[in-house]
Parts: structure tokens; C-alpha cells; sequence
């Protein structure tokens, strides 16, 4: 354990902990391009140079470990001069196409320019021309002019996305990043190398020229597309999600997301269902949901058992007040979770269960002591009436079956995909419209927020609940976010002593198992860094403080 | 801070009233025949016939510079909007076939009635795209719609620009 002098803070860290790290912790800015916290270091850009008592010249930060006794300076005039060179001859044959690199707002040579440089350049002759936007992969398009040549994106490709296909050609003032002959970027985290590129060199194809960076607006939410729930900042602007970027959370994802997740919100407006559907006919919602209220007691009263499908992208919330409110009003009712099938899981991030909240709706199902009906027979039984949530993301055909099947039919959904099979059919938020909790398949606990307003008709599946229970005459009292969240904390074993306001960026973990084990060895399991950490939940309380009534 | 300046207390000349009624149809009088027997020449001008040149430096329509091929100069960076304080310029950019660039605006509206023909644009523009100078004054129109000036015709309104793009040695 060295205890070591940063610009005379004294900190104590573990044993092989670099320089620029101990920098980190206390919060002391070191500029940097090539080290990232997340991949191995190459120390190749040498921008994060300081002045240590170990050594006559400035060595980096990135690569020198903390030993007992140092001393650090890194802001002395050798310092500085040396960072301000080191810039000079990175920005030499820079072609400075700020107005139309899509990096421009969040690029680190130009924050660092800046900070260091500030002056014209004294390159007076031709610059070196290199491949300009090529597009090395299906989804990412690289500029070879504007590569700085740090090499994150050949590490993470390596070491992280476990896919070696990005290189290093030639040297000196030629050298640029490339692909093998005849191959391509195409692994599932590619669009992460152009994250982690700190130069506008590798860019997502996704998000080219569909907006500058500096008018997003960004929210911290979670990835749907599979059960590990990546945590995502999800960047919009005039109410349209534009591009979707990991977040750091040592908990669940690291600092990566899979491609999938991050293209996944294309699909999430198309096909929205406009109003509530009465047989068919498009009807006001609370006529529609009146009527089906009026129904649903006729059929309860005739001692029918109601099938309730629940959707494994229901936030815990909105499930809990969906099984409170059947398990008051009808008892005898049958469960099955629906979602999506299954896929292919990977060593990196994905999951098998491409569903979020599989693990959350199970806990409150066992908590409630209710076994669930496999949903690939649920349509055999012929359940005279079925009610469906979510129903877009569901096995289509096993859930639409059963609704078929039904006589009284009520599917509350985002999509409109079911046809007229249904009785009613009333509109839902989509997952970048909800607030609420989702539990991955480790346990871990985060907030869903919000990132664009929702259609005018769409309603959050807890207040369709409400107004529901509130016509069959058994009000669920508080259908707020808060309310039933504190109802949850009462009821279910795993939620006692929760509070919402402390699920932080990082989430809290419910529960530890064996897959815990394994995830963290899947993940390289660093640290997590306090500043980062601080900002992240200041930045998360400011949006808590508005959150709904 | 602008000079103050003290106001004499009115006299009793001004404060009788009726003398400098007489001081003022003097003056106005004065105007009246100076114009009438065009001793001076006239102050005014025959305006719809007879205009005033606008100084140089004077803020009129929006236009958009070509490059020598006669496309566009704008890259679509949005510095221009970002700049506006009117929120008035509405860009979408794409794609473009010349690879220097690569970007260029597929739409790039002006909403005139938010205008506050300020000059930020031109101000913060890179490229020597966007220009007030065109000496044109705006020209009311009867609808909405008429006061959203697209590219065709801001571009119309546009000449080549002699200010080098991407640097000296490119």
C-alpha cells in the first residue's frame, strides 16, 4: 500500500496502481488520449506526462505505478511545455475538419488544444493525406486523417470485445488503423471502439451527421435488448432518440455496450399503437377502459378465471401493481411471462434471455408465491379471458394464440402489432418513455428514466392499472413511482430497506449468486472512480427531483 | 453611460405658452416654403421611385455562398444555429458526393419571422457560407409559409466566395 504526493495531496493506494489512477481518485486532471480505464495501457501519446522525484524527465502517468514516497507534479512549467509540444506534433497533420467531424463538442484533442495549445499551427507544408471516411465496418466509418494513432480501439478489440480484427499499419506520419484484407469491423461491440476513440478517427455510422453533440440532451436509463440491462445514456434532442452510449458501471457492464442494444430504439417507434381500440374501432381511452372495467367485472362475477400474460419489459412497478390488483380481484387468476426468445449469449455482455426484467417480475412473483404457466401452452388451456401486457415484445405467436382464443381479450401494449384479435387494446410508453426499476439476471437493481415525452394516448402501465382498479371498485391508493415502491419494500423479502432515491447510476445489488462470480470474471472487474461515480449521481438526482408526482 | 445633461428650468417666455406656439409653426413654416420653392432641394426622397443606398455593413437577406462548382459552401456544422439567438435556422445534414467535405446541408431553412437579422450566423460561420450582405431589404409576405427562405433560395441570392476552405495548403 504506497502512500504517494500528488501535487502535494498525500493518498494511499493498492499496490499496482498507476499514477494517472491515484490522479483520478483525488480528482486532479491529467490530460490523456491512449489510456482508458476500461483496456490495457499502451502509454504511446504521451499526453499525460508529469514530473515525479523517480526520474529526471517527465515520464507518463498513464504507465508509472504509485510508489512509496513519490512525489507528483503535474503542473509544473516542464510539464506543461512538454504536453503543449506533445500536442503540436499530434495536431500536425490533424486536417482540423471540425465543422464537419462528428466528434466535435465531446473530441479530447479539442478540449486539450484548448487547454494546452491555443495557437495556430507552424506546419508549413503539404499535410499527410490518408484514407478519408471509410467505412471499415457495417456500423462504424473511419478517417484515417484524423487518427491520432492511440490504439484504444485496437485494444478493446482484442482484449474486450475478444475479436482482434483492427491493426496498426505502417509508421511515422503514414500509420493508420486498419482491418485485415478482406475483412471488417463487424464484431457486436464495434460501435465501442468508436467510443473509445477519443478523436473523431473511428465515428458510428448510426448517428453520422444526425446531430451535433452539444444539442443532446442525455438521459441515464437502461438497455432493454437483453437480461444483462447495460447501463446507457440515451441521447436525444426535440423528443427523438438520437444515439445510445454505455455508461460506466462496474456493477454490470463496465464502460461497454453490445451494437444491438445500442441500435435497438429504431425499431421502438415504429408501428405505435395511436389510441385506444374497442373491437377494432378506435375510442377514447376512458371509454375504453370503462367498458372493459364493466366487462371484466361481468365475467369475474361469472366466476371466469382471467390469464394474465405479464411482459418481462414491465418495469417492477408496474408489475407489482398489475399482480397486486388481480390477486384482490381475482384470485384464482393464472401468470405466464411472456417476451421475447431467446437468443444467442456471448462471453463479452450478452445474455441469453434477451428480456430485461425477467428476474424482477419473478422475485415479485415469488414473492406473492405465484407460479407461473409456461407461456408456450398457455393457449391450450383456452382461457376465457385474457389479459396481455407488452404484448409487442412477446413470443408473437404463443400470446396472440391465447388472445385468440379468448372471448374478453384486453392487451395494453406500445405496438400495434396484434391485428383485431383483441377485445380491447389500449396504447403504452415505450421503455425510453418509462420510469420505474428493472433487476437484471445478477441481481442488480437501476432506474429506468424517461428520455423522450410519450405519445399523448400512451399511458405507463401502473396508472392503467390504477384507473382500472379504481372501476372494479378496489383503488390501489398511491400508483405513483414512490407509492408503490414503497409498497414493494413492505412486501418483497429482497426490497426490504430499499430506498429509491439510493439506486445511484451504479444500481444496488439484490442478492449474490453463483453467476456473480462468473460475471465478474467476464467483465475484468475494475473499480469504480469516485469523481466519475459523484458526478454520475449528482447529475442522477437532478432528474430524480423532477421526477412524477 | 451616456452624458447627462441638465435641463434648464422653463422661463416665463415658455411657460406663457402661446410665444413658442408662434417659435414652432415658425420653424415648420420655414420647412414648408424652404421645400415648396426648392431653395435647398427637397429633404425627403420620392421613395418608391427613389432609393437610398444601404450602407455597407447593412443586415438584409439571408444568402448562402457557392464554391467554385456551384454547390454549396455550407458544411452543415450548425454553428450558425447553434449561435442564433432566434432559434431560427433549421439545418439537416447529409451526405454530399464531394469527399473533401463529406458533409452538406440536405435542408437549410431560415425562418424569417424569427429573424432578428443579428449577424451571429455569419459571424460564426467556417466556411464563409452564410451572409447577411446580400443588400436586399426583407420583403413582407402574406403567409407563414412565405417567410421560410429553403436552400434553392437562399442559394439564388448567392454568389462565389473568394475565402479559402480547409487551409492554404490543401
Amino acid at each position: 500500500m504506497p502512500t504517494l504526493k500528488i501535487d502535494g495531496r498525500e493518498i494511499t493506494v493498492k499496490d499496482g496502481t498507476r499514477v494517472i489512477e491515484a490522479a483520478d481518485a483525488l480528482g486532479i486532471p491529467i490530460p490523456r488520449f491512449c489510456y482508458h480505464p476500461g483496456l490495457p495501457v499502451a502509454a504511446n501519446c504521451r499526453m499525460c506526462l508529469v514530473e515525479t522525484n523517480r526520474a529526471p524527465k517527465p515520464v507518463p502517468s498513464c504507465h508509472d505505478f504509485c510508489g512509496d514516497g513519490m512525489e507528483v507534479q503535474t503542473a509544473t512549467e516542464k510539464v506543461i511545455e512538454a504536453r503543449r509540444a506533445v500536442l503540436e506534433y499530434i495536431l500536425l497533420n490533424h486536417p482540423v475538419d471540425c465543422p464537419t467531424c462528428d466528434q466535435a463538442g465531446e473530441c479530447d484533442l479539442q478540449d486539450q488544444y484548448f487547454e494546452y495549445d491555443h495557437k495556430p499551427s507552424r506546419h508549413a507544408f503539404r499535410k499527410a493525406h490518408k484514407p478519408k471516411a471509410r467505412a471499415i465496418g457495417p456500423r462504424v466509418v473511419y478517417d484515417a486523417e484524423r487518427c491520432i494513432n492511440c490504439t484504444r480501439c485496437v485494444r478493446f478489440c482484442e482484449d474486450i470485445a475478444g475479436a482482434p480484427q483492427l491493426r496498426q499499419i505502417q509508421r511515422g506520419e503514414k500509420a493508420y488503423i486498419d482491418v485485415f484484407p478482406g475483412t471488417e469491423l463487424d464484431n457486436p461491440y464495434s460501435m465501442c471502439a468508436a467510443d473509445v476513440c477519443p478523436v473523431g478517427a473511428l465515428t458510428v455510422r448510426d448517428f453520422r451527421f444526425k446531430c451535433r453533440v452539444w444539442f443532446m440532451k442525455g438521459t441515464q436509463s437502461v438497455c432493454g435488448e437483453c437480461s444483462r440491462g447495460c447501463s446507457v445514456r440515451v441521447d436525444t434532442y426535440k423528443n427523438e432518440v438520437q444515439r445510445i452510449v454505455p455508461r460506466h458501471n462496474p456493477n454490470v457492464n463496465q464502460y461497454w455496450a453490445c451494437d444491438a442494444g445500442r441500435t435497438a430504439f429504431h425499431s421502438f417507434d415504429e408501428g405505435r399503437l395511436e389510441a385506444a381500440r374497442v373491437r377494432g374501432r378506435d375510442t377514447d381511452f376512458d371509454q375504453a377502459l370503462d367498458q372493459f372495467a364493466h366487462d371484466l367485472e361481468e365475467a369475474l362475477g361469472k366466476g371466469l378465471t382471467p390469464a394474465v400474460i405479464l411482459s418481462p419489459f414491465m418495469t417492477c412497478e408496474d408489475a407489482f401493481a398489475a399482480i397486486s390488483l388481480f390477486k384482490t380481484k381475482a384470485p384464482g387468476a393464472v401468470y405466464s411471462i411472456g417476451g421475447r426468445e431467446d437468443g444467442e449469449a456471448d462471453e463479452v455482455l450478452i445474455r441469453a434471455d434477451r428480456n430485461p426484467n425477467r428476474a424482477g417480475l419473478k422475485m415479485i412473483l415469488d414473492s406473492f408465491g405465484i407460479e407461473t404457466a409456461p407461456i408456450k401452452t398457455l393457449h391450450e388451456a383456452a382461457h376465457p379471458v385474457v389479459i396481455a401486457f407488452g404484448y409487442e415484445f412477446e413470443e408473437r405467436n404463443y400470446a396472440k394464440m391465447a388472445v385468440q382464443a379468448a372471448q374478453l381479450s384486453a392487451v395494453f401494449a406500445s405496438m400495434d402489432v396484434i391485428g383485431d384479435v383483441e377485445t380491447y387494446a389500449f396504447p403504452a410508453v415505450s421503455p425510453y418513455e418509462t420510469y420505474g426499476t428493472w433487476v437484471n439476471e445478477f441481481g442488480v437493481i437501476q432506474r429506468v428514466r424517461p428520455a423522450v415525452k410519450a405519445p399523448e394516448a400512451a399511458k405507463q402501465a401502473r396508472r392503467f392499472i390504477a384507473d382500472l382498479a379504481e372501476r372494479l371498485g378496489a383503488p390501489l391508493g398511491d400508483a405513483s413511482l414512490v407509492g408503490i415502491f414503497g409498497l414493494m419494500t413492505e412486501e418483497i423479502e429482497e426490497f426490504k430497506g430499499l430506498e429509491l432515491d439510493a439506486v445511484g447510476p451504479f444500481g444496488i445489488k439484490l442478492w449474490e449468486d453463483a453467476a456473480d462470480v462468473e460475471a465478474e470474471t467476464d467483465a475484468g472487474g475494475d473499480e469504480a472512480e469516485p469523481e466519475e461515480a459523484a458526478k454520475e449521481s449528482g447529475e442522477s438526482n437532478k432528474t430524480d427531483s423532477a421526477e412524477e408526482a | 453611460m451616456g452624458k447627462l445633461v441638465d435641463r434648464p428650468e422653463p422661463d416665463v417666455m415658455i411657460q406663457s405658452y402661446l410665444p413658442e406656439v408662434w417659435n414652432g409653426m415658425k420653424r415648420v413654416s420655414k420647412h414648408f416654403f424652404a421645400n415648396l420653392l426648392m431653395k435647398k432641394g427637397y429633404v425627403t426622397i420620392q421613395y418608391p421611385e427613389q432609393k437610398i443606398d444601404y450602407a455597407p455593413r447593412f443586415r438584409g437577406n439571408h444568402r448562402l455562398m457557392h464554391r467554385e462548382d456551384g454547390t454549396v459552401r455550407c458544411v452543415a456544422c450548425f454553428l450558425c444555429s447553434t449561435a442564433c439567438p432566434a432559434d431560427c435556422i433549421s439545418i439537416v445534414a447529409g451526405e454530399t458526393d464531394n469527399r473533401d467535405v463529406e458533409k452538406a446541408p440536405v435542408k437549410f431553412e431560415i425562418d424569417h419571422l424569427r429573424c432578428i437579422f443579428c449577424g451571429f450566423c455569419e459571424e460564426a460561420c467556417p466556411c464563409d457560407a452564410i451572409r447577411l450582405d446580400s443588400g436586399e431589404h426583407r420583403v413582407p409576405a402574406f403567409t407563414r409559409k412565405d417567410e421560410m427562405s429553403g436552400k434553392e433560395d437562399l442559394l439564388s441570392r448567392g454568389g462565389p466566395s473568394i475565402s479559402k476552405q480547409g487551409g492554404e495548403f490543401k
